[in-house]
């Protein structure tokens, strides 16, 4: 030992470098089975780097073989996506981050799909059922429903097995098995699925769901091959969800954990002609400025959910595009906590500021809204001041003025002045604080938004200062903002005065949601998210209502809701954040969609040039 | 000796053993919850809120909930449809039988997620750590046998620069300059690439990992260089004015061998116990580098699992890099009774 000299530290030293590589090479790292010219290995089953065993046996090469190999990739047929995280796996509704959803629609298909507009299509559906079509059979006495699915003849699994209703029928079994299983939206809903024939099967419903149409579709829920998924894993865990077998318009060829995928077109899509594109590279690059000089070097074509900044930066650049969504979902809005701070029942103790509605209506008066849009936001921050601002179900609600003068006299009639010039206001007279309090809130936002949400906070806390409201600022970190009620979550829990995040629902059907934030029994800790603590019982009634399926009925019962939280101010809406993609010119066919993510309908992109 | 190591290893193992409780406890109690504001949903259904905290275990109170992670649950029937009644055995095996769990995030187990990131760490790491300690060794014994000189002001500079200066930064400035401003003269390419490990599409070459090792390399090392070269100025320093070394000259030996081979070996020996507490890093790796770099390593998984409470695979890094802590500390022990004759182990 004594003995070593610097040369012999140095040889080791180098050994140790050469086996490092070695090792990454051979084992961790590059798995370069993907070039221009090599066709991709024999079997169907992707490579997921290293250690993941194939759980189900591979799928056997068929039909499909032949034609892939002789697809040769060229670079021009070959695009590149750049997303921030890995995707947990391809079940979207596990993970829900958005990233998941991207690669499962480009591998698997859904009964449906919803469009940036909000209609519904059929994917594997033959098509849409409806009350006409006799799709649909309502037992009005019973207050039940029963939803018949026929399916397309057409479509088959990459390994050549034809996708029928077996497989929709075990994906909605392995959903509901508690052990394994997950929570989706309507799965309260359903009694049972049920085989009729091999494309035809029905969903039979203990209530009138309005969201049917999505049941096993849209953003999130996709149909699993039952031959190739292993219920004994589960729902939520099984393999097939690392190594997908395809239905959708490419195969998944290699997944890098934490670097990349590849994926390669199938040539057994059902819709003729499509893909156009030969291969898909989805590249994790997690930090943003990265991101935008990648896309500006051509190094990538699209930048899945571009923010307002990059969207600023990128815009004006040769060769690049921004597709923004003609609505957005995201509506930034402030939360003010009708209980007590740290309570949850606001008729045992209401708060003292935000329990009586003309203080809500005051603050909302105060917001200087464009601004926040404008300077903040960029200018892509669009005015929103109701829940029903977008189709199908969008109401004419007169937009609130932005009137500090008006706020101001406002919380003067509500006992709420400010007597020693200091600034902030105290209750005298005011009907829901003890005489002398101060105005003074605590005002939370969360983390993960970033800086215009930082400033945002600021802002409207000049806001209030302006009107006599003296406000205190924390930022939260999402897990601690939203968590449960036993892990201390600050929202369930109903620790704060004025909250500050952004919601909103995609898709077609706004009853769940609406339940979920403004329904009364919503209200108890650990039962739904009516974290104001907010009661009204007219609400209440037009809500079970709107669980029904007459159209013309729900429209009328939606604006009534509109006016009524005009009225009430529950919540106060400020603003809808963008929805937008950047991608290069040469990729057409980019239409950005807050029903879903933006490979919604990647069978129909192409490449120019 | 033996009985010494053998005495370490076993403080060693209660001290993991305590460590994992007070890290258990840390990382549960901590505020906040994983099954909150997990990607797009800021409100989880409540019906989805108990089926998951069933399914992973987090409905149990705390110390079971630990000696489940400990030792497993597939010795004792649990409840898995909220019905109150046990329905089955557990499946698992506890960290003591080498079960680490089941990712939150991903469903995954946790050892398979670590070893897929945990050899491009070790990568990437191993090769930031030998060009730092081959290029700060010698600028530290230069800054010191020349001290004062120009060649030390200026390394003195550029350390306290090196140690200034955050990565990511660093790691960005570089991006803009070798990525988006200079190109190749001969492809029109930009000089070096943005991150990655290799080119996608290509064939292994190690030019190419080479190529991509260049930025995100200069980038971490930096900081390590100057922290060593600091490190090794003021220990040679110390060892310069020992009057052992005196002694050596007055024996008359040549100027190389009284500085290389007295003087130098007993300045590196507090090296050795700095670089033992650093190796822990070899595989915790560096969250800024990976992320601006796009490295898919360890950094940015204990990242991840920290943000979104994933405490499985966040205890499991915990765990495995406490224990390298103190593997290290015990390693960097017995070399100095190697290196050292006047320290005696008894």
């Amino acid at each position: 030992m004594r003995k070593i000299h610097f040369p012999t530290v140095v040889l080791i030293a180098l050994i140790t470098l050469a086996l490092a590589i070695g090792l990454s090479g051979c084992g961790g790292g590059p798995t370069p089975q993907i070039s221009a010219t090599q066709p991709p290995a024999k079997t169907q089953a992707p490579q997921v780097t290293e250690v993941i065993e194939p759980s189900a046996p591979p799928p056997e090469p068929t039909v499909a073989e032949t034609a892939v190999e002789t697809a040769a990739v060229s670079e021009s047929n070959s695009i590149t996506i750049l997303i921030p995280e890995d995707p947990p796996s391809f079940n979207a509704v596990v993970g829900d981050t958005g990233y998941d959803a991207l690669v499962m629609n480009l591998v698997m298909l859904g009964l449906t799909g919803v469009d940036p507009k909000g209609n519904v299509y059929p994917e594997l559906a033959a098509e849409l059922p409806t009350s006409e079509n006799g799709g649909v059979v309502v037992d009005e006495e019973a207050g039940t429903m029963d939803v018949t699915w026929k399916l397309r003849q057409d479509v088959q699994w990459a390994d050549g097995t034809p996708v029928t209703a077996d497989d929709v029928v075990f994906t909605w079994e392995a959903i509901m098995n508690p052990d394994t299983g997950i929570w989706v939206r309507g799965s309260d809903y359903v009694d049972s699925a049920e085989k009729i024939d091999d494309y035809t099967m029905v969903f039979h419903y203990n209530t009138i769901y309005p969201g049917y149409l999505i049941q096993l579709g849209g953003e999130q829920l996709v149909v699993w091959p039952s031959h190739y998924c292993n219920a004994d894993e589960g729902f939520t865990a099984w393999e097939c969800a690392r190594q997908p077998l395809s239905d959708g318009p490419f195969i998944l060829n290699e997944w890098t954990v934490g670097d990349h995928m590849t994926f390669e077109r199938n040539p057994n899509y059902f819709e003729a002609g499509k893909p156009a594109i030969d291969q898909v590279i989805v590249r994790t690059v997690p930090d943003e400025s990265v991101r935008k000089q990648m896309m500006m070097q051509g190094d990538a074509d699209l930048i899945m959910w571009a923010t307002e900044p990059v969207v600023t930066d990128l815009k004006d650049k040769p060769g690049i595009n921004i597709s923004i969504s003609p609505y957005a979902r995201w509506v930034m809005r402030l939360f003010p906590n009708q209980a007590a701070k740290g309570t949850t029942d606001p008729d045992a103790s209401p708060h003292p500021v935000f329990s009586d509605v003309r203080v809500r209506r005051a603050v909302r008066m105060a917001i200087d809204v464009d601004t926040i849009a404008n300077e903040i936001f960029l200018g892509y921050g669009k005015p929103v001041w109701s829940e029903f601002y977008r189709p199908p179900y969008a109401c004419d609600v007169p937009r609130p003025q932005y009137d500090p003068d008006g706020a101001k006299a406002l919380l003067d009639e509500a006992g709420w002045k400010d007597t020693d010039g200091d600034g902030i206001r105290e209750c005298h007279g005011c009907e829901t604080a003890k005489e002398g309090d101060l105005m003074k809130v605590d005002f939370y936002t969360y983390a993960e938004y970033g800086e215009p949400l930082e400033l945002t906070q600021q802002y409207i806390a000049e806001n209030l200062k302006n009107i006599g409201i003296d406000s205190q600022l924390t930022i939260y970190e999402g897990s601690v903002m939203w968590a449960d009620p036993e892990s201390g979550g600050i929202e369930q829990n109903g620790d704060f005065d004025l909250d500050l995040w952004d919601d909103g629902y995609s898709g077609i059907d706004p009853t769940d949601y609406l339940w979920e934030l403004y329904y009364s029994s919503a209200a108890e800790p650990g039962n739904g998210w009516n974290i104001v603590r907010w009661k009204n019982e007219e609400f209440d009634a037009l809500l079970d209502e709107a669980y029904s399926l007459d159209e013309a009925r729900r429209k009328e019962i939606f604006c009534r809701m509109a006016e009524i939280l005009d009225e009430e101010v529950p919540v106060i809406m400020m603003f809808s954040t963008i929805n937008a993609d950047a991608y290069a010119t040469r990729l057409q066919g980019i239409q950005s969609n807050i029903n879903d993510v933006v490979s919604w309908n990647a069978a129909d992109w192409k490449v120019t040039q | 000796m033996a009985q010494y190591i053998a005495r370490r290893l076993l403080q060693a193992v209660l001290l993991l053993f305590v460590l994992s409780i007070v890290m258990f406890a840390l990382v549960n109690l901590a505020p906040g919850g994983p099954l909150a504001g997990q990607g797009q949903t800021r409100r989880v259904r409540p019906e989805r809120v108990a089926m998951l905290k069933r399914q992973f275990g987090l409905d149990k109170p705390l110390p079971t909930q630990y000696m489940i992670w400990l030792v497993g649950n597939d010795w004792m029937r649990v409840d898995l449809d909220g019905d109150g009644k046990p329905d089955e055995y557990g499946t698992r095996r506890g960290v003591l039988r080498g079960d680490f769990g089941f990712s939150f995030r991903t469903r995954k187990p946790v050892l398979e997620e670590i070893s897929l990131r945990l050899s491009n760490t070790f990568y990437l790491t191993v090769v930031t750590l030998l060009v730092a300690v081959i290029i700060a060794v010698p600028v530290g014994i230069l800054s010191a046998l020349k001290q004062y000189s120009s060649f030390d002001i200026v390394a003195t500079t550029f350390s306290f620069a090196g140690q200034a200066i955050p990565e990511f930064w660093l790691g960005l400035i570089l991006i803009l300059i070798f990525y988006a401003w200079l190109k190749n003269p001969f492809t029109g390419e930009p000089l070096l690439p943005s991150g990655g490990m290799y080119s996608l599409g290509g064939e292994f070459s190690i030019p190419d990992r080479i190529v991509h090792l260049v930025l995100p390399v200069t980038a971490g090392a930096l900081g390590w260089i100057a922290w060593y070269s600091r490190f090794l100025r003021s220990s040679m320093l110390d060892v310069l004015h020992q009057e052992y070394l005196r002694t050596a000259r007055a024996k008359g030996l040549k100027e190389s061998r009284v500085i290389y081979k007295h003087g130098l070996r007993n300045a590196l020996i507090p090296m050795v116990t700095m670089f033992a507490l650093d190796l822990p890093y070899l595989i915790t790796g560096a969250v800024f580098i990976e992320t601006i770099f796009s490295w898919p390593g360890m950094g940015r998984l204990y990242y991840q699992s920290a943000m979104q409470r994933d405490y499985p695979v966040l205890m499991a890094i915990l765990i495995i890099s406490g224990a390298l802590m103190i593997l290290s500390n015990l390693a960097a022990d017995i070399l100095y009774g190697f290196l050292d004759p006047r320290i005696r182990y008894d």
